[in-house]
């Protein structure tokens, strides 16, 4: 056969004539030495230390880097954990912030933390704009996303396939809309997962007969957005308890935080990060 | 001379570093993925089609059966149209059109993927629901991605061995009388077996490991189901779905344990090419 110098022969092709295997293992080490050290981290102790709910992750990372940029050699360390975690080590001492996705319990109010909401979370209910359906009952919501209605006639709409659209398991979003909408049931396995509001509104954009959720800020012109029990989802029917699938994220700290960790929170809470951060997923709480 | 040495040592060094990489890879994927082999379970996590990390749920069977589905999908799409279009390219087509077609495809395999996947969410996927009466999500959908996108790969080495096969064998096929088409499928075909086979093994290394196009897609539900029709997962678009805010513990290691599937998938198929190239040699 002729010479065949395809991508899989080549493949094959070996140095024959191996260098000297010491060499090959002095550089190893060397390089091994040199990886293995990026692990290491040097506490410092001008560092402000977060760490709680993954749903805050994001927005408390944004504004740590935001407020580390401004200068001054500050430092903040943001971590996950989740909002239990984050509360107890606050009240432990460990951390100076306790990002939480939730409100304080009785029992790890010890009096002495403080609250400070930094975003009003706000979930709406959208469907395609083909669904014929205006409001849902929190059971019929409840009743579709668990799989016990497959089809819109069920719920007084048209006679088509149900097709829910949900987030992916580790969303906050999905996280609070399970908890509250469906009563901390899961939803069905046969709902399509999209890891994003942007990816959510979307899939039911595009696809007939769709029914998913997104945060208030995502709804625009390509969906339609759908009243829950008769309160259309609006910000002031959040505000005032009457839109039940709200929340507030909260950064709890010490009633006697570092002068950094109150001038951190004062950032957080300022008008540019509100308004240039903050509002691009939830509602501004100034 | 010392610059000579010099160059060595440093070439060497980038050997090396590659090779210490995959290993590093290796070692950190097996290691991560232990917490969710021992607590879960070997068995569990691989005859279990319930992932539902947060009750403690995690088989992955149904993202393996997706993987798996999809990737045959796209093979049994992408392989004949490949080796087709091989054998029109290097035993039909006139010169000028060969070229063409050629670049063609040379430039399809450039296409990143994404852009075929998000072709194929605002094409394939409402046209698959149109005809279904589905969500137009699932096997089916991703299995027509898959097939372009292994297209290039099957073509391009298929057209190669074609190539390097002796011109004696046409032309003693010929001599004998045989038709253009007898020649091709009983002589050209049969030699360059090994070589084709080679072409739809790195092929479906190119199916089994794409993501994104793949996500774009299938619906990333998690479960399990053998209709070309409904939304599924496969290992890769389950992992790039969960891994964000996967919390550290089991939940994350099994993400791991996917990747190490994986892994496992890339190696045996690599092997296979190598058995089979080494036989040829014999």
């Amino acid at each position: 056969m002729r010479k065949n110098n395809s991508a899989a022969e080549n493949y094959g092709n070996r140095r024959r004539r191996s260098p000297s295997l010491k060499a090959i293992l002095a550089i190893l080490i060397l390089i091994a030495a040199v990886t293995a050290c990026s692990g290491c981290s040097v506490r410092r102790s001008g560092v402000i230390r977060v760490a709680g709910s993954t749903t805050v992750l994001p927005l408390a990372q944004e504004g740590a880097n935001r407020f580390m940029d401004m200068g001054g050699g500050k430092n903040v360390l943001v971590q996950g954990g989740g909002s239990s975690v984050g509360i107890s080590q606050l009240s432990a001492g460990i951390i100076d912030i306790a990002n939480s996705s939730r409100e304080l319990k009785p029992e790890e109010d010890n009096g002495r933390i403080v609250d400070n909401r930094i975003a009003l979370d706000v979930i709406v209910l959208v469907v395609n704009r083909g669904v014929q359906v205006a409001n849902l009952s929190s059971q019929q919501v409840k009743d579709i996303f668990t799989g016990a209605v497959t089809n819109w006639s069920q719920v007084e709409g048209q006679d088509a396939p149900v097709i829910a659209v949900v987030r992916d398991q580790a969303s906050g979003t999905r996280e609070m809309f399970d908890e509250i909408a469906l009563d901390k049931e899961e939803s069905a396995s046969s709902a399509i997962e999209c890891n994003s509001n942007g990816i959510v509104r979307e899939t039911v954009g595009n696809t007939p007969n769709a029914i998913g959720y997104v945060s208030l800020g995502y709804v625009n012109a390509t969906i339609k957005a759908i009243d829950y029990d008769g309160v259309a989802p609006e910000e002031q029917n959040a505000k005032d308890n009457t839109y039940p699938l709200s929340r507030y994220l909260h950064m709890f700290t010490s009633d006697t935080p570092r002068p950094v960790t109150r001038e951190f929170i004062e950032f957080v809470l300022s008008p540019d990060f509100q308004n240039e951060v903050v509002t691009q997923e939830y509602i501004p709480v100034i | 001379m010392a610059r000579e040495r010099y160059i060595k040592l440093l070439l060497m060094a980038c050997a090396s570093l590659s090779f210490l990489a995959i290993l590093l890879i290796f070692i950190f994927i097996l290691r991560e993925s232990m917490p969710a082999l021992t607590k879960v379970g070997f068995g569990n996590l691989f005859t279990s089609t319930d992932w539902n990390p947060d009750k403690g749920s995690f088989g992955i069977l149904a993202f393996l059966n997706g993987t798996i589905l999809t990737t045959l999908g796209g093979l049994i799409i992408g392989a004949p149209l490949g080796v087709g279009t091989a054998i029109f390219l290097d035993q039909v087509a006139p010169k000028k059109m060969a070229t063409v077609i050629r670049r063609g495809i040379e430039l399809l395999a450039g296409i990143p993927s994404v852009v075929i996947g998000w072709f194929g969410l605002i094409i394939l996927v409402p046209f698959i629901a149109r005809i279904t009466n589905s969500s137009g999500y699932g096997i089916a959908a991703a299995s027509v991605v898959l097939a372009v996108m292994v297209l290039p790969t099957i073509t391009a080495l298929s057209v190669e061995t074609l190539r390097s096969l002796p011109i004696e064998l046409k032309e003693a096929s010929l001599a004998m009388g045989a038709t253009r088409w007898q020649s091709i499928r009983t002589v050209l075909l049969p030699a360059a077996r090994e070589g084709i086979l080679v072409a739809v093994i790195l092929g479906m290394g190119r199916a089994i490991g794409e993501t994104m196009a793949v996500q774009m897609v299938i619906g990333n539900s998690r479960q399990f189901t053998l209709s070309l029709f409904k939304p599924t997962a496969t290992l890769t678009s389950r992992l790039v779905t969960d891994m964000g805010e996967a919390p550290p513990g089991v939940f994350r290691s099994s993400l791991f344990a996917m990747a190490l599937v994986l892994l496992i998938f890339a190696m045996l198929l690599i092997f296979s090419v190598r058995m089979i190239t080494r036989k040829r040699k014999a």
